[in-house]
Formats: structure tokens, sequence, C-alpha cells
């Protein structure tokens, strides 16, 4: 039997000779167990050299793959051709993000958002850093789910308020930021409320819960922006009503 | 993200929020028993039933629950018809568009509290 094949039909954009983006199809064999990651890196190899991408772990593990699989966000190296044969898969990088070249993204704007929630324990000056900070398995218990973000901004390219508002902080980068305000060894929940409390922080989102849904580390960023609106209401009404006191 | 912008939306926010627990939990509870419960239990006589009704509604604890009830469900309305719009692209209409949603729940509450300190 001759060998099977499947279609992808994919975004290339070259800066240096492209005026615009183009689609330019590859015919890739078809293997069941292949994910669309697999027939990427065929093409790299085998046709065109040229066509340039990001990844890394093939385990879903480094967030590096992620790109717009039939319109859908989706980590390239967890999606499998089986379940799109024999239709063509379009795959394009992922969007609300300026394209640099071909499947390319540039993330340099999420790295600013994510940096701009101070995303590490804060402790007083006064602590004493080589001492250990001990937490019960119910303190963790509390952050945890949201700790398993691996950065592959699938919900950025899910969040339709993104796709409106580029200066919302986004899902991953206020999920993170409620991750650290939940850890009982983190004291930087005051720090992190003018950034949370802004428009551009958690009152930016209109819960429509496309983050949740994409999440491939099932972090559930909807619900922790959910939870962090009830904490920054808190901390609203208390530096209204107790304008003096400690926030 | 270079500027933040100083936001009041907890206020308005937990108003929605306190209106959600309203209109999801407390109306159709009070539609139920107002509506089909009450009625059953009282008998035929439509107006016994009407000054029973009255007597309800006219205690002081029964005024203020629904004066609660109503405000807030004015509210949480007054919220999400301002994110659908905002949703909609008006968001350039900013000010205006909140003194017309939340100053449309301002006057339902107001009539609510008139009509029931009335009664
Ligand atoms: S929250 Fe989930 S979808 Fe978003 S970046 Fe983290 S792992 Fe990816
Ligand atoms: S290659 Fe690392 S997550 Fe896909």
């Amino acid at each position: 039997m001759p060998q099977e094949t499947i279609t992808l039909e994919v975004f290339r954009y070259r800066p240096e000779e492209d005026k615009q983006s183009t689609f330019q199809n590859y015919d890739v064999p078809y293997h069941e167990h292949w994910v669309v990651l697999d027939a990427i890196n065929w093409i790299k190899d085998n046709v065109d050299g040229t066509l340039s991408y990001r990844w890394s772990c093939r385990m879903g593990v480094c967030g590096s793959c992620g790109m717009m699989i039939n319109g859908e966000p989706k980590l390239t190296c967890a999606v499998f051709l089986k379940d799109y044969f024999p239709k063509v898969i379009r795959v394009e990088p992922l969007v609300n993000f300026p394209v640099e070249r071909d499947l390319v993204i540039d993330m340099d704007g999420f790295m600013e958002k994510l940096k701009s929630v101070k995303p590490w324990i804060i402790r007083d000056d006064t602590d004493q850093m080589d001492q250990e900070y001990l937490q019960t398995p119910s303190q963790l218990a509390a952050y945890k789910d949201f700790s398993m973000c691996i950065n592959c901004m699938l919900c950025y390219s899910a969040c339709p308020v993104l796709d409106g508002d580029p200066e919302f902080i986004g899902p991953a980068a206020l999920a993170l930021a409620h991750r650290y305000n939940l850890d009982s060894r983190d004291k930087g929940n005051e720090q992190r409320q003018d950034i949370m409390g802004a428009e551009e922080g958690v009152w930016g989102c209109a819960f429509v819960g496309e983050c949740t849904e994409v999440c491939p580390k099932n972090v559930n960023p909807a619900g922790a922006i959910q939870q962090a609106k009830i904490a920054s209401t808190k901390a609203w009404y208390r530096s209204v009503l107790l304008p003096w006191g400690k926030r | 993200m270079s500027h933040l912008t100083k936001s009041n939306e907890a206020f308005w926010w937990s108003l929605f929020s306190a209106g959600g627990v309203m209109a999801a939990l407390f109306v159709p509870v009070i539609i139920f028993v107002t509506g089909f419960v009450l009625p059953f239990m009282m008998g035929d006589d439509l107006e016994s039933q009407y000054d029973r009704m009255q007597g309800l509604i006219t205690m002081w604890p029964t005024r203020v629950a629904l004066f609660g009830v109503i405000f807030l469900s004015f509210f949480h309305c007054a919220h999400r018809i301002r994110h659908i719009l905002m949703d909609f692209g008006v968001r350039w209409a900013g000010v205006a568009l909140l003194i017309l949603c939340y100053g449309g729940a301002v006057a339902g509450t107001v009539v609510a509290g008139v009509v029931l300190a009335r009664f």
C-alpha cells in the first residue's frame, strides 16, 4: 500500500522577502501516532529548511510549541494528526501576538506582563532568608493548581478581551499573581494590588472562560481571576473605608 | 501595559455579584412562594387572598427585604448591560454609559423604594 499523506497548510512570513504573509501547502506522510509537531519537523528536515517555529520538549512540558491548529490554540506536540485526518490541517502562529517570522511570535509583551505582577515570593526586609518557611499540605493545596502554568500562552490567544485590548495583563500572568498572593510564605499582596486592581488587571476580564477551556495544564486561570476579583474588591473597600489603615 | 488605570470597578462589581445572588436565588423563590405556594394555601376567596398578601408585604421586615432584593437586582442588571454594550464596542461612551446604566438602576431603586414605602 502506498504511503498515505495528509496536507498541512502552513502560515509563512519571511519579513526580509515577503511583504505579506502567505500559506504554503505541504504533503506529509501520515502516521497514526504522529503529532502535528512531528509533521512540522518532517517538513523542516525533508522539504523546507527555512520554516521557522519554536519547540523543545515534545512532551507538553516546555510550553514553546503553541500554534493555532485549524483556528484553535493548541500545543502542537499534544495534538495528533489522526484527529484531523484526512482533512487539511491549517497551522498558524498564535493569535493576539505580533508575528516575528513564520510560526514564531514575539513574546516580549507577554514576558513584560509576567514580570509586572512580581511572580516570586516577597518577604519583609527583616525576614531571615537563610531559614526554612514550612508549609502544610493544605496551605500548598490552596495555590497548587494555579502554579502548574508552563507559559505556553494558549490562553492569551484564546482570550477575546486581549483581542480588543492588548494592554490587558491577561490570564496566565493574573493567575500567577494570584498563585503568589495565595502562598502562605508570601507577603507581597499589597505590592501586587495596584496592578491586580487596575482596569488592565482583573477588571479587564469579562469572564468568558476561554482561557480555562484551552489550558493544557488545567490551571483554570478564569477561576483564579474570579477569586482575585473578590480579593481586589475587599482591598478596594478597605482602602476607601479605612484609608488610614493598612490595605 | 506601560501605564495602569486605577479602577473603581470593585464597587460596581460587588453590587453586581450581590445582585446576581438575589436574582438567581431569591427572586425565583419569591415568585414561587408568592405566585404558587401562598395562593394555593389561601383557598379560593380572592379578596381575602389580596388582603392577606398585602398584610404580608406591608410588614416592615418584608418591605426592607424586598427593597434589598429589587435594588441589588437592578444594579446586577445595569452592570451586565453596561458590559455587554462595552463588549459590542461602546467603550468610547465611557462615563455617559456609566451614567445611563447605573443611573437607570438608581432611578429604578428610587421608584421601588417609594412604591414599597407607600404600599
Ligand atoms: S495558564 Fe494554561 S494556557 Fe495559560 S499559559 Fe499557563 S499553561 Fe498555558
Ligand atoms: S514541545 Fe514542549 S510543550 Fe510542546
